[in-house]
């Protein structure tokens, strides 16, 4: 019998018990196998220590687009962390530990000790096992990972092709031992174990994947994206959740020609971009909260000077260094309105990996045309989460050389921020005859020139803010989904937060309710006319996002002009469909 | 009492949940733990062979949810075996390697069914009928079966038989009526029993005891009785009454015979170590010896005396019977079982 599967698993271990990796090898071989994957993970900040690990994902026959707030199978590496994830366990949820750890649990600090009535717990003797197969601790993880196929019906030889494939190119010694590992751990669950839950992977309905697939997660598809858009230079300071892009392009930019720096700062990160924008040569960075704020006086510059410059936040607990490893949407207003003056710059929020890329691509181009800086908001989520998606589509020639170059007669007098109709004044390269001009960070005139009169301040400040109103026309649409015509509630998110928001419309339609989601990965220029077309036809307006003041809520709230509810979680997880599903349950009426 | 007392209960049965009941309501402060090796919840054990013949679900047989629990804040632990017991620490080892610290303990670990001896040769084949774990593998094989041999027995096997000929099952009955139990069964009794199996249609042999071998044989079995005569079904089943769950109490110091020996206050010869229930052999001073108690009314009356015995209540146990024991018409005189409306 073939059915549809839902299985949300978390790993739990301590930093060092290959936690983050055993997720990453069970994702990756479900999603070559054709299941729809979310998956989530988070870890201490600390470097190296013994802080908590989690890889949390959901593998489904179904498109998923959460990570699902419930586990349906714990695996605990490590009792005392993985306790106090056992409240997100379902109630009839699985969960395997280590039955014999080295020395007996004290009192309550033993997982099984606290698994409720209804669960089914599994001991597996991981550390044994691992012993056996390797002479020490670290194939633990294999070994339930072994356990984990044999409970829920996962074909060994699969498994083990899958682990050769992936660990390719590391010691023979290596791949052997955890190969060892996962089938001790798979023949011994077998022998030992009966099947009490009622969770399998077993005649599961996978449509084979069409066409050429890749995984990859957010931060991937940004830096692929950003080769594949002509990327020039990459300056940028290591922080988390960010530095996976940077750490891709320091091997692979040098291939296509292009440059990696690691600067001393945030803010020489930033300086460097304008420069090579200003040079007329494509330039990104990518950075978290803390650096985003130092770089804010270069994005002014960007703004001011009218310079291309592609800045990736991915988002992450703060204000300050804040919780560097959990999941936040709250750089919003500083992305928004975090420049001094009358700061105009775009803002994209991708929803999803298929949208990393595409918005990246997206990107590069407006920023080239409207030579505006471009923010781009990830999270730290939506930067490690991993997905199965079509092989990218490479933007085409138009897309990935944009600049508007003047007339050859306009060189004659050549007006750098002339004032157009569009905005949009045609820009010089540096090196271009005839085409210099002056550009600074003070208000100029259409040549460049300082100056300070309120006269000519309002008509450049009209004409910075003219190309926001152009480039509209060139920016994706906002997506509905759900219910067409009046809707009972209407929910607005933003970011990765959007694939909850759509999970739970699917949910609640098909219970029978009138309900609908709307998503904007534009956040800057506001998507003013989408977004009163949807508040026309929602009775309840209902903003979900993960931060405390409700920021995007802020934002639209002068567009909408009506009464929104707020559904602002800071829990340091991704929003999951249960999250609005239950915050929407408790509407009355 | 001190606000740090942890009163551990060992045994999720009418034992268990009456002593857990009382010592809450008794000492509404006390930390307690309720642990059982078995995974459901408190359940309604003569209500099983109804279950076994899918009668009924499991949540027709469950007595309280675990809410019941929680608001009590009695802290449930299920699926979790006690290994060890060191009174000298006042300490319990669990089978996923945790240790339990207590002030008090309250062994009502009931009993498993009991097994011939002449049987073992053949064990593996048999099924059992002491819990919903047994139960379940019962029930499964019950599906596929039409044709029941029962060895036996004890009370417990008339309401099998009883719910196996309504589901339609052909049953045959080998009755070892000097090995009956509670009570080895008179004349007159055996002769009653056999009418009222009868008159449920089942087929009751006398003369057949014991089997000496049962083989697996095609999708089912063949019985040899003592004259060699063969005898094929589809499964087998022995009711042999229970014996005390007490091998984990072995190297404990606690002091045991058949089950665990406890005073006239269910006092183990361990401090702060009580017993009662189907696991508990009490010391009967009319006697002057220990008898082991049965029963549901039984283990749930022990359950709440040695709870008030624990908080230093005393309470003696009365030692005359309650109840005469009818089922299906048969009347057994024996302590203590109770007849389920
Ligand atoms: C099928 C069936 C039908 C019955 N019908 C009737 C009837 O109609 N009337 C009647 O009066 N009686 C009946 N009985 C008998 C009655 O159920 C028992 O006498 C009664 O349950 C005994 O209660 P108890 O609390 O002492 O032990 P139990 O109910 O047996 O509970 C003891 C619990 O302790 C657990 N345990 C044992 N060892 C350990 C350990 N080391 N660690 C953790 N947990 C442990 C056991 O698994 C069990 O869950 C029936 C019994 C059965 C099996």
């Amino acid at each position: 019998m073939t059915t549809s599967v839902d299985i949300v698993i978390e790993i739990c271990g301590s930093a060092g018990e290959g936690t983050i990796s055993a997720g990453e090898v069970m994702t990756r071989f479900m999603s070559s196998k054709g299941y729809e994957i979310v998956s989530f993970d988070s870890f201490p900040s600390e470097i190296r220590g013994f802080g908590k690990c989690v890889a949390h994902f959901r593998a489904s026959t179904e498109t998923v687009l959460a990570p699902g707030k419930y586990t349906d199978v714990l695996i605990a590496l490590n009792d005392a962390h993985a306790i106090t994830q056992l409240s997100g366990l379902r109630k009839n949820g699985v969960l395997i530990y280590d039955s014999k750890p080295p020395v007996c649990h004290e009192e309550d600090r033993s997982i099984a000790g606290w698994a409720e009535p209804g669960m089914t717990a599994y001991g597996i003797p991981m550390l044994e096992l691992a012993n056996k197969a390797a002479g020490n601790a670290k194939g633990r993880n294999m070994v339930a990972i072994g356990a984990v196929a044999c409970l829920f019906g996962i074909a060994p030889e699969e498994m083990t092709a899958f682990i050769e494939r992936r660990f390719k190119g590391k010691k023979p010694k290596i791949i052997e031992s955890n190969i060892d590992s996962f089938l001790l751990g798979y023949e011994w669950t077998k022998t030992h174990v009966s099947k009490e839950d009622p969770y399998t992977f077993k005649g599961a309905e996978i449509v084979p994947p069409e066409g050429e697939k890749t995984i990859m997660n957010g931060n991937e598809a940004v830096a692929m994206a950003a080769m594949d858009s002509g990327l020039r230079l990459y300056a940028g300071y290591p922080i988390t959740p960010a530095t996976k892009i940077m750490e891709i392009l320091s091997k692979r930019l040098g291939e296509s020609g292009g440059v990696m720096i690691q600067t001393e700062d945030e803010i020489s990160a930033a300086g460097n971009v304008v420069g090579a924008g200003f040079s007329g040569k494509r330039a990104m960075t990518a950075t978290s909260g803390p650096g985003f704020a130092l770089m804010g006086e270069m994005i002014n510059l960007a703004v001011m000077a009218e310079v291309p410059a592609v800045i990736v936040n991915s988002q992450r607990g703060g204000p300050s260094t804040g919780l560097p490893t959990k999941m936040e949407q709250s750089d919003l207003s500083a992305a928004v309105n975090g420049g001094t003056g009358d700061s105009p710059r775009v803002v994209f929020a991708p929803r999803d990996v298929v949208d990393c890329y595409a918005i990246t691509c997206l990107a590069f181009y407006i920023a080239e045309k409207y030579q505006t800086p471009v923010v781009i908001l990830l999270d730290f989520y939506l930067s490690n989460s991993i997905r199965n998606i079509d092989k990218p589509v490479p933007p085409d020639a138009e897309m990935c050389s944009s600049n508007v170059f003047p007339a050859d007669e306009a060189l004659d007098d050549y007006e750098r921020f002339k004032i157009t109709e569009s905005g949009i004044s045609p820009r010089t390269l540096p090196g271009m005859p005839f085409g210099m001009f002056v550009d600074t960070g003070l208000e100029h005139n259409t040549y460049g020139k300082p100056v300070y009169d309120g006269e000519n301040h309002l008509v450049m400040t009209e004409k910075r803010y003219r190309k926001f109103h152009t480039m509209q026309a060139e920016l994706p649409p906002a997506v509905e989904t759900g219910t067409e015509g009046e809707v009972e509630i209407g929910i607005l998110s933003w970011g990765s937060s959007s694939g909850a928001a759509e999970e739970a419309v699917r949910k609640a339609q098909e219970k029978g309710q009138r309900i609908a989601s709307f998503h904007c990965s534009v956040i800057y220029p506001l998507p003013e006319e989408a977004l009163k077309a949807f508040s026309r036809r929602c009775r309840i307006l209902v903003v979900a996002e993960l931060n405390y003041t409700g920021q995007y809520a802020n934002l639209i709230a002068p567009v909408l002009n009506r009464e929104v509810r707020r559904l602002t979680l800071i829990t340091g997880l991704p929003m999951a469909s249960e999250d609005i599903l239950e915050f929407i349950g408790t509407f009355k009426g | 009492m001190p606000k740090d007392d942890h009163y551990v209960i060992i045994g999720n049965g009418p034992a268990g949940n009456s002593a857990a009941d009382t010592l809450r309501k008794e000492d509404p402060e006390a930390k307690i733990t309720l642990i059982s090796d078995e995974k459901s919840l408190y359940y309604y054990k003569h209500r099983v062979p109804l279950y076994t013949v899918g009668g009924c679900e499991p949540e027709d047989l469950s007595i309280r949810p675990y809410r019941s629990y929680l608001e009590n804040r009695i802290r449930l632990r299920l699926g979790q075996r006690v290994e060890k017991v060191v009174p000298a620490e006042k300490l319990l080892y669990l089978n996923h390697m945790e240790k339990v610290h207590y002030t008090k303990l309250i062994l009502a670990v009931g009993a498993s069914a009991r097994r011939l001896p002449n049987h073992a040769g053949f064990a593996d084949h048999l099924y059992c009928l002491a819990g919903l774990d047994d139960a379940r593998r019962v029930r499964k094989a019950m599906m596929a079966a039409s044709r029941l041999v029962v060895l036996g027995g004890d009370l417990i096997s008339m309401g099998f038989a009883r719910e196996a000929r309504k589901a339609g099952k052909e049953v045959v009955f080998i009755l070892y009526s000097s090995l009956f139990w509670p009570v080895s069964l008179k004349e007159e009794i055996q002769q009653s029993v056999t009418k009222r199996l009868n008159s449920l249609g089942v087929k009751v042999m006398s003369d057949a005891e014991p089997v000496t071998d049962v083989r697996p044989e095609g999708e089912g079995y063949t019985l040899t009785l003592p004259d060699g005569e063969e005898m094929s079904t589809d499964l087998v089943l022995s009711f042999f009454g229970s014996v005390p769950n007490i091998r984990f109490l072995v190297g404990s110091g606690i002091n045991t015979e058949k089950g665990v020996l406890v005073d006239h206050l269910m006092r183990s010869n361990q401090e702060d170590v009580y017993a009662c229930g189907d696991c508990a052999q009490i010391y009967n001073p009319e006697l002057k010896d220990y008898w082991v108690s049965v029963g549901w009314g039984n283990a749930e009356a022990q359950g709440e005396l040695t709870a008030m015995n624990l908080l230093g209540r005393e309470k003696v146990i009365d030692y005359q019977p309650k109840e005469i024991f009818e089922m299906d018409g048969v009347t057994i005189r024996t302590s203590w079982w109770k007849t389920f409306a």
